[in-house]
């Protein structure tokens, strides 16, 4: 196995388009893992740690451009203000020492479908930054998943960051687990509303063969609020747009049984997650929006 | 020569705990070793059948890799009782994960890719690995657990059943679960001759030298087994395990020390594990709770090479006075990973069944479930007629009842509500029988007026060095750093392995004899230390041999609160209190470790914990502690643990019982009670995970009228 330890960006892209089978490895908690158990065995291991720019982050007019390797203490630390969904998804990870190596980039490169940041990613919207000596192409985070563990990047690409929409609302991220720390999702969901757009979006976890948007649902929740003019008036959802919202959420999985648990479990679990991550947004919406009329 | 406070029963802080927080401590694979090689196992990739190739040609082109080893060219092994440790003796495959093969390399690296390059060509047969209640293969077994019986009845079970006013009738379950000790099986191997040193994670170094030597054929005095610091064993290091006998072959072969550390993800095939069990119970009662005929029958398996029958009914032969009762086991030969003992093996499964039937019954009659037991208590042990030594259940349960508020409790079955969640509480029995197996100590007294205590004990992390210390000083009435205690060799005083919480009983007493004779010997000699020191060497097998009967057992009990939510099935616990009658407890800090320790596994055991065995393949699915989930701190709520000051001069010249696994024994019951408190919902087979408490959580709240 050959290790290559680029010095910078550009020698990581030249290094990467010359063995295009190269695994790229940074905080190494999946890459790691995977060898470990012998799931993979990369003839080349490209180490990113050299490369100070993918561990900083800018705060933009309307995104935030998070480098492939900050870490998610980092963002919980630093961005819960932005990006509050990814920040809570960022919580939920592991242990404090994998929250200090694992980052957005690196779960999006091993594209589990229980990787925890995807459900953030799809719920605030976000374009991942995909770089190659050809050039840079900007892919929909919807677009990137293309398998269970499988991703659109070219054999030839890096991440070299995400861009991740700063949140314009509130932002929930839910999952459960069977045991309260250190463990793997059974299933996610994160929730994002979107006022300036008058729209909610979701991201699924864990209940899919990638993660997924509950497309059908958001449609439904955002005409019925729109219908009943609720961003306007803020009042309360009214329990039968939020029960037919988690239906939908249960709807759009497409879980399994596996010993983590259930297909029916996960379809149940997420309508509760649906329900409850709506209900703490739209309260926090409305307080939100009632807070801004007294001032 | 005075001290300033008794140092039996003092709170002494474990005397390794600086190595090994410093990470000084050495453990098997720990030590530096001059040309050392390394080993790594090839497990078996059908689940029954034959090896009919092996091909090292691949792995042997690495000029690092020393040898491949299999059954084809394997050093041949003598037999011993323990099939599981004839590896690559034979090309049959009894499970899948069975050791087929052995590379050993010159790096670590090396010997793992060798390991990956063999190529074994199998003839794979049909298996069977799942256990049911009415499994073909079914047999009464000749006894269980080394020499308790399979079965026993007594009165007339049937009659008094059938014609009882109550009568309860329930089948509980418990999966297979694994040790999973933080330190994997591991060993350094190394020849001088044919002489054997290893370096060994297991429990009892001079059962695995006995075990060595009869495997390689040679006298005991030739092996050197040393197991100086152990990261925890449950049970599953209890016997000499096979990766040691691999290091040693290999180290034969090879010429050169070898070590050898199992990858977590092979421990689950090969260091044994708790069979599941499938638990019948049925309790004839009168209206006011009596037990009248009680019968707790076992089903549960072995593997193709023998293994251990979990004896999971006898605490039915010790816990309440049932005049008409029976108690069997049935097990049936399976093509699966061998079973072996883990933490309270019997006991804990069992507890779980009779103490949740207990319950049931309680609510059945709709008396309290501390009254109901307080009811069956029997003035002696029910199935063997002897008096206990003591037995302060009663106390416990009366103990943790004011502690816990039980009073406060409203007995009404899902009354409790917190928003979504449903709180209950859920009380259960523990109980563990006390052993001790016979050992030998020496003591020696330096002209410098320090101490040396030798025997061949063994500190799984238990804190057995410490007490140890505090015995022997407190026999020889001189302060702690003037005693210096040798354990984890088996080349001092043979001793016996740190199992069915005999540890303390059983080197104690031998450490006690001797240190009490030599402070006698030295006061005849009016405290002049010969120039070459004095030594006195102890042994308690007469002390053993003239010990009145009595039934010897610690018992406990634990109360459990928990919340459940009902809109997603998650238990929490909220509460933990155990209150344990143990004797005389000789140190109350190291004791409160084991204890909480015991307690937290019980609850990983009601809530997280199960292995599940693949149908198509016959191996555990769960393979690493990311998917075998043993409770994270988040889990653990407060435990609270008291115990009461029991006298019991029956027992030994400490006056202690064994503490080591009675925690475990009744939490989950405890748990499994307290769900049912807050929901309704009985849950008769473990864990209790969300996926399994919610079909019914949801059934149970669409029925109630409100």
């Amino acid at each position: 196995m050959d290790f290559l330890r680029p010095a910078s960006w550009e020698e990581a892209l030249a290094a990467k388009a010359e063995h295009p089978t190269a695994v790229p490895i940074a905080g190494g908690t999946d890459v790691m893992v995977e060898i470990n158990f012998d799931h993979r065995r990369p003839d080349v291991l490209l180490d990113l740690n050299r490369i100070g720019e993918l561990q900083e982050w800018e705060v933009g007019e309307e995104t935030v451009r998070l480098g492939a390797s900050v870490p998610y203490t980092r963002i919980i630390e630093r961005l819960r203000g932005e990006l509050p969904g990814l920040a809570l998804a960022g919580h939920t990870v592991g242990s404090p020492q994998i929250r200090n190596r694992g980052s957005v980039g690196g779960n999006l490169g091993a594209a589990s479908p229980a990787g925890d940041s995807h459900p953030a990613l799809l719920a605030a919207g976000a374009e991942v930054e995909a770089v190659s000596v050809r050039g840079t192409r900007m892919i929909p985070v919807e677009e990137f998943y293309t398998g269970v563990k499988r991703n659109c990047l070219e054999a030839d690409e890096l991440i070299r960051a995400v861009h991740i929409k700063k949140a314009d609302g509130p932002q929930q991220f839910s999952k459960v687990g069977t045991r309260n720390a250190m463990v793997i999702a059974v299933c996610a969901f994160g929730l994002a509303l979107h006022p300036e757009t008058r729209t909610v979006k979701t991201g699924i976890g864990s209940a899919a063969p990638t993660p997924i948007r509950a497309r059908a649902a958001e449609e439904f929740l955002n005409a019925a609020l729109e219908e009943a003019g609720l961003w306007d008036n803020g009042r309360i959802i009214p329990p039968s747009v939020a029960r037919q919202f988690a239906e939908l959420v249960s709807g759009a999985a497409n879980p399994i049984d596996d010993v983590r648990g259930s297909a029916a479990y996960r379809r149940h679990a997420l309508g509760v997650m649906a329900r409850r991550t709506l209900g703490w947004t739209w309260d926090e919406y409305r307080g939100n929006e009632r807070s801004a009329r007294c001032a | 020569m005075t001290t300033t406070r008794p140092l039996l029963g003092s709170p002494m802080t474990r005397l390794e705990g600086r190595e090994k927080v410093t990470g000084t401590a050495r453990y098997a694979v720990d030590y530096p070793v001059d040309r050392v090689a390394y080993a790594w196992p090839v497990p078996a990739a059908v689940a029954r059948g034959e090896i009919t190739a092996v091909d090292a040609t691949a792995a042997l082109a690495d000029p690092a890799v020393l040898a491949v080893l299999s059954y084809e060219n394997a050093p041949r092994l003598h037999d011993t009782d323990d099939r599981t440790l004839a590896v690559l003796q034979s090309p049959h495959i009894a499970h899948r994960g069975q050791f087929a093969a052995l590379a050993v390399a010159t790096s670590l690296e090396a010997a793992r890719g060798a390991a990956a390059a063999i190529r074994v060509a199998y003839a794979p047969e049909p298996h069977d690995v799942i256990l049911t209640r009415d499994h073909p293969g079914l047999y009464k077994p000749d006894e269980v657990d080394e020499g308790m019986p399979t079965d026993r009845e007594h009165g007339d079970f049937d009659t008094v059943y059938a014609r009882a006013q109550v009568r309860l009738d329930a089948v509980y379950e418990t999966p297979p679960l694994h040790n999973h000790p933080l330190e994997p099986h591991a060993a350094t191997a190394m020849w001088d001759g044919d002489d054997l040193t290893v370096y060994d994670s297991n429990q009892g170094a001079t059962a695995v030298q006995h075990v060595l030597a009869e495997l390689f054929g040679l006298a005991t005095g030739k092996i050197h087994v040393i197991n100086e610091h152990v990261g925890g064993g449950f049970g599953s290091k209890g016997t000499a395990r096979p990766h040691v006998v691999l290091a040693a072959m290999a180290a034969r072969v090879v010429r050169r020390p070898v070590k050898l550390a199992l990858p977590r993800n092979q421990l689950a095939a090969v260091t044994g594990h708790r069979s599941p069990t499938i638990q019948r119970i049925r309790i004839g009662a009168d209206t006011e709770g009596h037990v009248q005929a009680l019968a707790h029958e076992v089903t549960t398996q072995i593997s193709a090479l023998d293994g251990f029958v979990e004896p999971a009914a006898v605490v039915s032969r010790v816990m309440y006075a049932a005049p008409n009762s029976r108690t069997t086991h049935r097990v049936t030969r399976l093509d699966v990973p061998t079973p072996s003992w883990m933490r309270a093996p019997g006991e804990c499964p069992g507890m779980f069944a009779l103490e949740s039937a207990m319950d049931e019954l309680a609510i059945a009659c709709g008396v309290d479930p501390i009254e109901l037991r307080v009811r069956n208590e029997p003035t002696v042990e029910p199935d063997s007629g002897l008096p206990f030594s003591s037995r302060h259940l009663v106390e416990c349960l009366r103990e943790g009842t004011r502690r816990f508020g039980w009073h406060d409790r409203d007995p009404r079955i899902a009354g409790k509500h917190e928003g979504r969640l449903l709180i209950g509480s859920g009380v259960a029995a523990s109980t563990y029988p006390v052993y001790v197996m016979a050992s030998h100590a020496e003591a020696h007294a330096g002209p410098d007026g320090s101490y040396e205590v030798h025997v061949s004990a063994s500190d799984i992390g238990t804190g057995a060095r410490t007490v140890l210390t505090q015995i022997a000083a407190d026999a020889l009435g001189v302060p702690l750093d003037r005693v210096r205690v040798r354990v984890g060799s088996s080349d001092l005083p043979p001793a016996s392995v740190a199992g069915a919480s005999s540890g303390t009983a059983s080197w104690g007493w031998p450490v006690h004899k001797a240190c009490t004779e030599l402070r006698q010997r030295l006061e005849a000699l009016g405290h002049s230390v010969p120039e070459q020191g004095l030594t006195v060497a102890a042994d308690i097998a007469e002390d053993l041999d003239d010990r009145e009967d009595y039934a010897r057992h610690a018992f406990g009990a634990q109360f459990a609160e928990v919340q459940v939510d009902t809109v997603t099935g998650e238990t929490r616990v909220r509460r933990l209190l155990g209150v344990f009658a143990a004797g005389r407890i000789l140190n109350p800090r190291t004791a409160r470790s084991q204890f909480i320790g015991g307690m937290t596994m019980g609850l990983g055991m009601a809530l997280l914990e199960g292995s599940t065995m693949d149908p198509a393949f016959g191996d555990y699915a769960e393979r690493d502690l990311a998917s075998y989930h043993v409770p994270a701190c988040a889990d653990v709520p407060e435990i609270d643990v008291h115990w009461i000051e029991e006298e019991d001069p029956q027992l030994n010249p400490m006056g202690s019982k064994g503490i080591g696994e009675i925690g475990i024994v009744g939490t989950a019951a405890a748990i499994a009670n307290a769900v049912h408190h807050a929901t309704g919902v009985r849950i008769r087979a473990l864990p209790i995970h969300p996926a399994v408490l919610m079909p019914p959580l949801a059934g149970a709240r669409q029925a109630s009228p409100s």
